[in-house]
């Protein structure tokens, strides 16, 4: 008893769980998700931060030194115009050229270095010269009067042709490790040919970004063949930064980019930026380096919060789902409660139908049994009875009792008759060879016959039908059906009263209509029933057996019988018959 | 080369005083180069640079007797007048040893200088009224470029020769040289910067010659 409960609950335990499990699945699978775009949105955006930071405090220092460079091109160009540079050039007197630029620079060279707030208005200079025809540096006679410089960093101003435009390059003074000066070399161009001559380069101190948090801030400095200058950073972690610099400059072609450093164990973010895009002079590049601990720890911070967040959502996840599943599982427990029952019941029905179709076959075959069995002593008896009549001389009350009696063995003969039928049908052995049989005739022959009736009573007969109905079916058993019911007509009729028998064909059927006077059918009464017998008493006397007949044969040929309708004094079948096509229509 | 050279110069000398007397004439045209611009009313032309050689706009020449002949005693001083932010004349032939003034007649400062290997100087930076009119004495043969510090458009000419028979052509490039001494000589025609044309010629006395470039 317990098991299939058991079982079942087993098995409902077992739905809910793995409802239970998909959905954290879902949840969870969900989640991770998030938190993966979560986490991945929060990367991104911590490195556009930083490199907004980056291009904005870049172009802060790019704007004053755009404007110090347009300055001093424009300085430059006028410079480069005076006639006394031009003649030294052009008149071939280049011992004039540094003594007339001399005169010319005076204000660019004197004086002492402007603090840097105003470097961008001072336009000092620290060192020019001039290049010749094919590039080279033309030597200062007095390297005094145009700034000092080493023969080393001399050389690095030279240039492998005359530039067309003005060219900014970063050199480095004693041979690398110091400060970068910014160079700008603008061309000389002949008034006499238009072609470039010569070149002026002018030496600038370059633009520092000012450190304003030391700790917090980025550093920034510049790179140049191949030596870095970042006076904030210490000396050890500027050569190893410059090669990997050296490293990303060479491997790729971008004028910009950035890259993770370690210096000194601090992670950092690490910017280069062309400074000189284009320039004759060797690239030099921009550099900042931007701590990236602050940005880390709010990472981290990012991914706790995130995490935090995911742990809720996975527990009220956790928590929905187990909701969701019970209530979920309920209505399919419900369900698989409901579904057992209703196989029981339909076992149940099963036992039920096979036990009643082996009682029909038993009782059937019982009853052909018996038929047959007793068929053949009342046909013995009754030819007995017959053959007796037919002797003369005998008794008028002995002549009465043995018709009596025959008319009796006729009866038996008629129920033995009935019965070996209706076992015929209950085994369904019974074939129908269907052929249009005329119903108008057939019921006329029949009510002609119950007039002739010896116990008939005096009853009125109505009649309502056309001539030549025809209806498919086996001529015998169509004769029956209609018998059966005109007898009972009769039977049950009262005295005085009346049989109205009527039919019409509709659409498939042709629909026959008996009805009569008498007694009253109570509701609820089985009267189609095997042997039934009236509830009420009465004077008449059947063996229970015609209605059920005529109904079974009916019903094998396609049609039906049944009760209309019972009233006080009316009582009304009707019997449908399959028409037969095409035969009504001929008629 | 040298003694030939003597020995002309006594022929010369033997026969100057016929040729102080009635010297000979050379006369001639120039096909000048095309003028790129609209003949101007004025006699007022200016210095140009095509492709890196100076010429004056509208083209003039000058012609003149190459030779060697003997110094001068005084030489009458010449003048380039700076007017209108121009050198005027803008091409000036002189003798070897000639002193030349630069008046300033515009109403602004001006400052002359030549860094031509022919003559370098520099006269600073002077006023209109400035006196005395600054002044320089060309004593090699040679083209000088003249400029302005000032006025870096400025440019002047001006063509040292060691000879004293020149003369500069009109615009339709011709030209006469009179008084000149006979003998055999080369004629030469400065154009521009880079291009200065010559002919040999045989001078007589009294007699003119007509010679024409190219």
């Amino acid at each position: 008893m317990s098991s299939p409960v058991q079982a079942r609950n087993e098995s409902v335990a077992s739905f809910r769980t793995r409802l239970f499990t998909a959905m954290m699945i879902i949840v969870a699978t969900l989640t991770v998700l998030g938190l993966y775009l979560a986490q991945r949105k929060v990367t991104a955006d911590a490195e556009r931060n930083l490199q907004e930071n980056f291009q904005a405090e870049l172009s802060s220092l790019h704007k004053l030194e755009e404007l110090r460079d347009a300055a001093l091109a424009d300085r430059c160009d006028k410079l480069a115009a005076k006639p006394r540079i031009h003649a030294a050039i052009e008149d071939n007197a280049i011992d004039l050229l540094y003594p007339s630029a001399t005169d010319e620079l005076r204000d660019l060279m004197e004086g002492e270095e402007p603090p840097p707030e105003q470097a961008a208005q001072s336009l000092h200079a620290k060192f020019y010269r001039f290049l010749d025809g094919q590039g080279a540096v033309i030597r200062p006679p007095n390297p005094y009067d145009v700034g000092g410089l080493d023969t080393k960093t001399e050389a690095q101003l030279a240039l492998n042709k005359l530039p067309d435009t003005q060219q900014i390059g970063y050199i480095q003074e004693n041979g690398g490790g110091g400060t970068f000066d910014e160079v700008i070399a603008v061309p000389i161009f002949s008034t006499y040919t238009g072609d470039v001559i010569s070149a002026l380069v002018i030496g600038f101190k370059p633009f520092e970004v000012k450190e304003k948090h030391t700790d917090v801030g980025m550093k920034s400095g510049v790179w140049a063949n191949g030596q870095l200058h970042l006076p904030s950073l210490p000396k050890s972690a500027q050569a190893s930064l410059s090669e990997k610099i050296a490293n990303a400059v060479a491997s790729s072609d971008r004028e910009q980019d950035n890259f993770r450093v370690n210096v000194d164990g601090v992670p950092r973010l690490l910017f280069y930026k062309r400074l000189n895009p284009g320039s004759l002079f060797p690239p030099a590049y921009e550099i900042c380096v931007y701590p990236l601990a602050d940005s880390i720890v709010q990472l981290h911070r990012l991914r706790w919060q995130i995490g935090g967040a995911g742990a809720l959502i996975l527990l009220g996840g956790f928590v929905a789902s187990h909701f969701v599943a019970l209530r979920l599982s309920a209505p399919v427990k419900k369900l698989a409660l409901d579904s057992e029952e209703n196989r029981a019941q339909r076992k149940r029905a099963e036992a039920a139908l096979a036990s009643t179709a082996q009682e029909l076959e038993r009782s059937s075959r019982y009853s052909a049994d018996a038929s047959h069995q007793l068929k053949s002593p009342v046909t013995v008896f009754r030819l007995g009875l017959e053959a007796l009549l037919a002797r003369e001389g005998l008794k008028p009350e002995v002549y009465e009792q043995l018709s009596g009696l025959l008319h009796q063995t006729h009866r038996l003969t008629g129920v033995i008759d009935d019965l070996l039928l209706l076992s015929r049908v209950d085994a369904g052995h019974l074939q129908i060879a269907s052929a249009p049989v005329d119903l108008s005739q057939l019921i006329d022959e029949w009510l002609d016959d119950l007039g002739a009736l010896p116990d008939s009573p005096d009853v009125k007969i109505e009649k309502e039908f056309p001539g030549g109905l025809f209806v498919a079916g086996e001529k015998r058993y169509t004769s029956l059906i209609v018998q059966n019911l005109l007898e009972n007509a009769r039977k049950y009729n009262r005295l005085d009263g009346r049989i109205r028998v009527s039919a019409h064909r509709n659409a498939k059927d042709v629909v026959l209509t008996i009805g009569n006077t008498g007694r009253t059918i109570p509701p609820g009464e089985n009267i189609f029933e095997r042997f039934h017998h009236s509830s009420t008493p009465s004077a008449v006397s059947g063996h229970g057996m015609g209605l059920n007949l005529a109904r079974e044969l009916a019903r094998l040929h396609g049609g039906d019988v049944r009760l209309v309708r019972s009233e006080i004094d009316w009582t009304e079948f009707e019997v449908r018959f399959p028409a037969a096509d095409g035969v009504n229509a001929v008629a | 080369m040298r003694l030939r050279g003597l020995l002309w110069f006594n022929a010369v000398f033997s026969i100057m005083p016929v040729a102080l007397l009635a010297g000979a004439v050379v006369e001639g045209r120039i096909e000048l180069p095309k003028s790129h611009s609209a003949p101007v009313q004025a006699k007022r032309y200016e210095i140009v640079t095509h492709a890196g050689v100076l010429s004056t706009q509208p083209p003039l020449a000058v012609v003149y007797l190459d030779g060697a002949f003997p110094k001068s005693a005084s030489l009458s001083t010449k003048q380039v007048a700076q007017k209108d932010l121009t050198f005027l004349p803008a091409l000036l032939p002189i003798r070897v040893g000639t002193k030349v003034e630069f008046p300033n007649l515009d109403d602004t400062y001006h400052n002359i200088f030549s860094y031509s290997p022919v003559k370098r100087f520099d006269l600073g930076r002077y006023r209109p009224e400035e006196r005395p009119i600054p002044v320089q004495v060309f004593d090699k043969p040679g083209l000088v470029t003249l400029r302005c510090d000032i006025h870096e458009h400025m440019r002047g000419l001006i063509l040292v020769l060691s000879t004293p028979y020149f003369v500069m052509t009109d615009m339709d490039g011709r030209f006469r040289l009179s008084g000149l001494p006979a003998g055999h000589y080369t004629l030469k025609a400065w154009i521009d910067s880079r291009t200065t044309q010559e002919k040999p010629v045989d001078l007589n006395s009294g007699q003119t010659l007509h010679v024409d470039f190219p």
